[in-house]
């Protein structure tokens, strides 16, 4: 039980891209696009059903045929230079009945996952997540970056379009990175490897919408694209963009127009630090977020079978 | 696998090719647990041994339901007919795979198990005057075979939806099939407003069977009585509101309620008949 290896490529220098879901599945779309438009090979993965409940059963003729977990999975990619590991996660394991990571499972997990990448001689890592930031949708989402290391500073504020921690307002270089996209941040550290994550902006008032948000994720594929010098074609995430774009048009327009005034102050908000007019208060953001609730309330039915 | 921290045997009686009834507390119309209750109380039986609850569940604190702190239970019974167990268990909230190897684990090893079969409800939108079926869903074309013999309907085609997952039997089930150890899934339909109460005939359906296909002689009548009382108590309360009887009377029609009909039967059945059932 644990790690399942179809084949043992030989890899030169190989760099990992790990990702699993999260808040508006910015990382996730970025890293498995990624994944898709270099034609990474899948060659292994992590067996699920001590970390995953269940998502799928099929019964054909009254027989139990299968169970479908959620899948865990490594690829590679040869470049010639550094080659690529990626890992892609459906779900985040959790003890808890979270959706995001934690506890033993979940370090056990990031453990398996470098134990892969270290076994092919990987040094560095990326992960990807979201930055939930005070923007409005319609302006350009910028990258959070976070190093496990001093030493990756220099080089990260090369990568264009990023922001660290200490320049977002408020933060002074504080915060948190939930789930495995940060806990591999943390194992990757104790391991004395280099890591990164990089976070797509996400506007405060959608990232609890049960939708994707490419935006987010195009903006980090061009600082993978940046980081890992490889040349990405943006037709696809572009063509998301769009599409979402009109969604959350359509959606926004619903909204109250006493609540779009106050969205509308986010246009003015520059690279997370207010300027005028004045931001939205706390108590805005409730309303905000409880009018967004509204829209997108749904029902689920029973479990059978 | 070893007894001490994880669980424990109170007993140590010897089994050969045994039977395994598995049922869950958080159950539809409380159908599994209302079975293994009777089949406890009329095979007359005892506590075997219990699975610990550390590592399964959430033990920050006790739930409270109907006034009552809970505490969650993973327990082993034997009966007086021979190579029977049952087990009655929480739905762990942890570690569900553990879980069930460590169920499996000690119905292999210590029960030397056969056969397993669990219990459970699915809810219907049927009026409970429409007579129960038996639905079974095996791990193995041996267990089929088995089967095939009884009134059952074991033909179905099922794929989980999008926003459902599959059932704790499922998986149980599965990690069955995994080990060779045939297995089915009992299943019957519970009207939608029982499901907070109980089914007695739901469960007279399970027990029809087991008492058949495992030769147990238990005597069906005091389930025969509930089934009489509740029909009684059902009829009184169409007889006092004639909405709900105009509700029940669609349904007996196979005509669909809407959603506010069907909420209103659901809280005043569970108002009129929620606290009279007996375990």
């Amino acid at each position: 039980m644990g790690v399942r290896l179809y084949k043992e490529p030989k890899l030169i220098d190989p760099v990992l891209i790990a990702c699993w879901p999260g808040i508006g599945n910015i990382g996730i779309m970025a890293v498995d696009m990624l994944r898709r438009l270099v034609a990474a090979e899948e060659f292994g993965e992590i067996e699920s059903w001590d970390f995953f409940y269940p998502r799928k059963v099929l019964i054909r003729d009254g027989e139990l045929k299968d169970l479908e977990f959620p899948d865990n999975k490594f690829y590679f990619k040869k470049t010639g230079k550094k080659d690529l590991l990626f890992f892609i996660g459906e779900e985040q394991p959790s003890d808890g009945a979270g959706v995001y990571a934690e506890g033993t499972k979940a370090y056990r997990m990031a453990n398996l996952v470098l134990d892969v990448a270290q076994r092919f001689g990987c040094q560095r890592v990326y992960t990807s997540g979201a930055a939930v930031a005070p923007i409005h949708h319609t302006t350009r989402s910028r990258v959070w970056v976070v190093p496990n290391s001093k030493d990756l500073l220099d080089e990260i504020k090369r990568y264009g379009n990023t922001v660290l921690m200490s320049e977002v307002e408020g933060r002074d270089g504080q915060g948190n990175i939930t789930g495995l996209n940060g806990l591999l941040l943390g194992v990757a550290k104790k391991r004395g490897l280099e890591a990164i994550c990089v976070m797509g902006e996400i506007p405060i008032y959608i990232h609890g919408f049960p939708i994707p948000y490419p935006k987010g994720s195009k903006a980090v594929l061009e600082v993978l694209s940046a980081a890992l010098a490889i040349k990405i074609p943006m037709d696809e995430i572009n063509a998301l963009i769009e599409q979402s774009d009109s969604e959350i048009e359509s959606v926004y327009q619903k909204l109250p127009s006493e609540i779009k005034e106050q969205l509308d102050k986010l246009k003015y908000v520059v690279y997370a630090k207010p300027s005028e007019p004045e931001p939205i208060t706390e108590e805005d953001k409730k309303k905000i977020l409880q009018e967004i609730d509204k829209l997108f309330k749904k029902d689920t039915g029973r479990d059978q079978f | 696998m070893s007894e001490g921290k994880s669980f424990k045997l109170f007993t140590r009686p010897k089994f050969d090719n045994s039977s395994v009834v598995i049922v869950w507390n958080q159950d539809v119309g409380r159908l599994g647990s209302k079975v293994a209750d009777y089949l406890a109380r009329q095979l007359e039986g005892r506590e075997l041994g219990e699975i610990s609850p550390d590592g399964f569940f959430s033990l920050s604190g006790v739930t409270v339901e109907d006034d009552i702190a809970q505490f969650p239970e993973s327990k082993f019974y034997r009966c007086r007919t021979e190579n029977f167990v049952i087990f009655k268990s929480d739905i762990p909230r942890f570690d569900w795979y553990g879980f069930i190897n460590l169920v499996l684990d000690i119905a292999e090893k210590y029960f030397k198990v056969k056969q397993i079969y669990t219990v459970g409800g699915m809810v219907l939108p049927s009026a409970h005057t429409t007579p129960r079926t038996l639905l079974s869903v095996v791990n193995s074309t041996e267990m089929k075979r088995i089967l095939g013999g009884y009134d059952i309907v074991h033909d179905m085609d099922y794929e989980t939806r999008e926003d459902q997952r599959p059932t704790f039997s499922s998986y149980l089930l599965w990690a069955a099939k995994i080990r060779d150890i045939p297995g089915a899934c009992l299943w019957v339909p519970v009207p939608f407003y029982l499901m907070t109460v109980e089914d007695p005939q739901a469960c007279k359906k399970v027990l029809e069977f087991f008492n058949r296909h495992l030769e147990l002689n238990i005597n069906l009548a005091d389930i025969d009585k509930e089934v009489e009382e509740q029909n009684q108590k059902i009829a009184l309360v169409r007889g006092r509101f004639p909405d709900l009887d105009g509700y029940i009377s669609k349904l007996e029609s196979n005509l669909g309620l809407t959603a506010d009909e069907g909420e209103r039967l659901v809280k005043k059945i569970d108002e009129l008949l929620g606290g009279s059932h007996s375990n």
